[in-house]
């Protein structure tokens, strides 16, 4: 079997855009991968980790799991297939949305992901960047689905959704398959002035799969972001969701939940950074740790000086299900500005117990009134959407949390 | 036919006793009233009788036929017969009530149309059923939303603690219209808590009791109402305990 770093190298000098793509692949080789004694990875099982097993993705795989891709087709007013990050199916036409693949950043561009390796790598083996615009002032009905199957390899799928000025979209990101994969994404967002995106990254990966994700999106004046982030499957599972408010009166509502049991980790960071004045933020994160899981929630709100009248405000909430389940929690705030209102809350424990009573006193045994409870999380998410979407993902969540048993 | 019956409950809340000696007896379809005032331990009675965590039997027993209930988990005692609809229903984010319902063991088929039904009969706008429980609910929905479940749940016996609360008299009609309906419809034992004798225009009690200092002071008829209208809880004086 040839090493990954090797296979990288020889892909990455085939392409026609090389010079870029090695460009990254030596910021990352200079770089090298994080280690657990890096505070912000310390808590991924890196020690676990071995690069050089994966198989590089090359050409999209024939077989794939499909299930959730070809249920959301049905209720979408686009499908865009990503196998491994190839395009299976661009999808089908959509009044006032282009859809095209462009090669990955270069140069300054990257500058952006300096410190990130595992960005960096993306940018120096990604098959491509799948470009969604939604032009100026378009309302489109339907959501936009991209649906990225991974096999049993390491693949490195890239999203930019551009959302101009006065339009108005759903954009849903699906994740699953990839058995003993690496998935290793970025997706970046840019939402133009009193624009609007709903966008949901639901990822329910085999939970022997590493999901490496990075998101950034940049608002302009009045624009606005609903994003959800639902993370069900993978061994580890990293999803750092970064919002810039460049504009005024931008607005990011961020909601991240995920479900962990067996060894599961899910390692949620956040950035909230607002540099216009009149901007805000909500972010609520709500997830649950069962068995040895564990989950770790670190959240950044930064207010640039200048961004008076700036609202921001974080909850998370941590459910343990078990002894052994863990979760930390580390809120963080970085404040240049008087003008502004912050806040934030954390807590992490059992399950409500009145909220349990209550629903144990209307007849539903404990356990199911736990597993409603749980599964609520995920609907309190799934509820902005289209009922049809809400429904399909709803009857997903209930299959992932089947098997749900609680302890107490 | 089913018999509820209280016997000497005696029940703790945070360190105090304020259910103290507690005797109720109750038969299938008929309607029981408790008035008295307030901190006379009426909730408490309702919320130890369904099991709420935050409340404690230390004596007294509560049966149904024969059946002890404070043995039993807060579902088996819906299950085996006792619904309580609470005076401040709470708030369960991401949770729907047909789910409950399901989950509660209600027969699935035609549900929704029944939730339906039964919101409309009761004047409740039965997309608000819909939302998760109790969210974005005013008060008077929330006591309604109550209704809506126990007519789905059909129990032996259901305990209304302060239903009248927050209804406006249309609505209040149309709950205690409901309420009397139930002990034909499936010989329901009502027993309901309340401040207020209008809810009992709509409603004829087969008994009030009044409540001081945790247990029944004074049992009588529908005339008791009036009584206790006029001349308020003071004449019923107190339990010989506190005497």
């Amino acid at each position: 079997m040839v090493p990954f770093s090797e296979s990288v190298r020889d892909y990455v000098r085939a392409q026609p855009d090389a010079a870029g793509r090695l460009a990254a692949l030596e910021r990352f080789g200079a770089l090298g991968l994080p280690t657990a004694s890096e505070e912000v990875w310390r808590y991924a099982p890196l020690d676990a980790f071995d690069l050089e097993r994966y198989v590089l993705a090359t050409a999209a795989p024939t077989t794939l799991a499909t299930s959730l891709a070809d249920a959301l087709a049905s209720v979408a007013a686009t499908t865009i297939r990503l196998g491994d990050g190839f395009v299976l199916d661009g999808g089908r036409p959509v009044p006032g949305v282009d859809v095209s693949w462009l090669p990955a950043p270069v140069g300054p561009d990257l500058d952006f992901y300096a410190s990130d390796a595992f960005s960096l790598l993306n940018a120096a083996v990604t098959p491509g960047v799948t470009t969604i615009t939604v032009r100026s002032g378009v309302e489109v009905l339907g959501p936009l689905v991209i649906a990225c199957a991974a096999g049993a390899t390491a693949s490195f799928p890239r999203v930019h959704v551009v959302v101009e000025p006065g339009a108005r979209a759903v954009v849903i990101e699906a994740y699953e398959g990839g058995h003993e994969s690496l998935v290793d994404m970025v997706g970046e967002y840019d939402i133009g002035a009193g624009a609007a995106l709903t966008l949901v990254a639901y990822q329910r990966l085999d939970h022997s799969a590493w999901h490496i994700a990075r998101t950034t999106a940049r608002l302009d004046r009045d624009a606005r972001l609903n994003h959800a982030v639902v993370g069900l499957g993978a061994r580890y599972d990293r999803s750092r969701n970064d919002a810039v408010m460049l504009g005024s009166g931008a607005e990011n509502v961020l909601r991240t939940t995920f479900f962990g049991s067996g060894d599961q980790v899910h390692d949620f960071r956040t950035r909230q950074y607002h540099v216009a004045a009149r901007t805000r933020s909500t972010l609520l994160s709500k997830g649950a740790v069962a068995d040895e899981a564990r989950s770790v929630y670190t959240g950044l709100i930064e207010i640039e000086h200048g961004a008076r009248r700036t609202d921001a405000r974080q909850t998370n909430h941590n459910l343990l299900l078990s002894p052994q389940a863990h979760a930390d929690s580390v809120p963080n705030l970085e404040i240049r500005e008087n003008d502004v209102v912050c806040a934030h809350a954390s807590s992490v424990g059992p399950l409500d117990e009145i909220q349990r009573w209550y629903l144990e006193s209307r007849g539903v045994p404990r356990r199911e009134a736990q597993r409603l409870m749980i599964r609520g999380f995920f609907l309190e998410m799934l509820d902005a959407l289209p009922p049809a979407v809400a429904e399909l993902l709803t009857r997903d969540v209930d299959a992932a949390l089947g098997a749900l048993e609680v302890a107490g | 036919m089913s018999v509820l019956t209280i016997q000497g409950l005696r029940v703790a809340v945070g360190g105090r006793e304020v259910v103290r000696g507690l005797d109720l007896t109750m038969r299938s379809g008929e309607v029981h009233v408790i008035m008295g005032p307030n901190g006379s331990g009426k909730s408490t009675l309702a919320h130890a009788l369904a099991g709420h965590p935050g409340y404690h039997v230390t004596g007294g027993t509560a049966e149904i036929d024969g059946v002890s209930l404070l043995d039993l988990s807060p579902t088996d005692r819906v299950r085996r017969g006792l619904f309580l609809a609470l005076q401040q229903p709470i708030e369960v984010p991401g949770v729907r009530l047909a789910d409950v319902l399901r989950a509660a063991g209600v027969e699935p088929r035609g549900l929704d149309a029944r939730i339906r039904a039964e919101a409309e009969r009761i004047g409740l706008r039965p997309d608000l059923l819909g939302r998760f429980m109790n969210v974005d609910l005013s008060g008077g929905e929330r006591k309604r939303a109550e209704v809506v479940q126990f007519a789905l749940l059909r129990p032996a016996f259901a305990l209304f603690d302060e239903v009248d609360s927050g209804l406006d008299v249309d609505a209040l009609g149309a709950v205690a219209r409901r309420l009397a309906a139930s002990s034909q419809e499936w010989g329901c034992g009502v027993l309901v808590i309340t401040h207020f004798a209008r809810l009992l225009h709509d409603l004829t009690p087969t008994a009030i009791h009044v409540v001081r200092g945790g247990q029944v002071v004074t049992t009588g008829g529908p005339e008791l109402a009036a009584v206790l209208e006029r001349e308020g809880y003071e004449p019923f004086g107190v339990p010989a305990s506190d005497a």
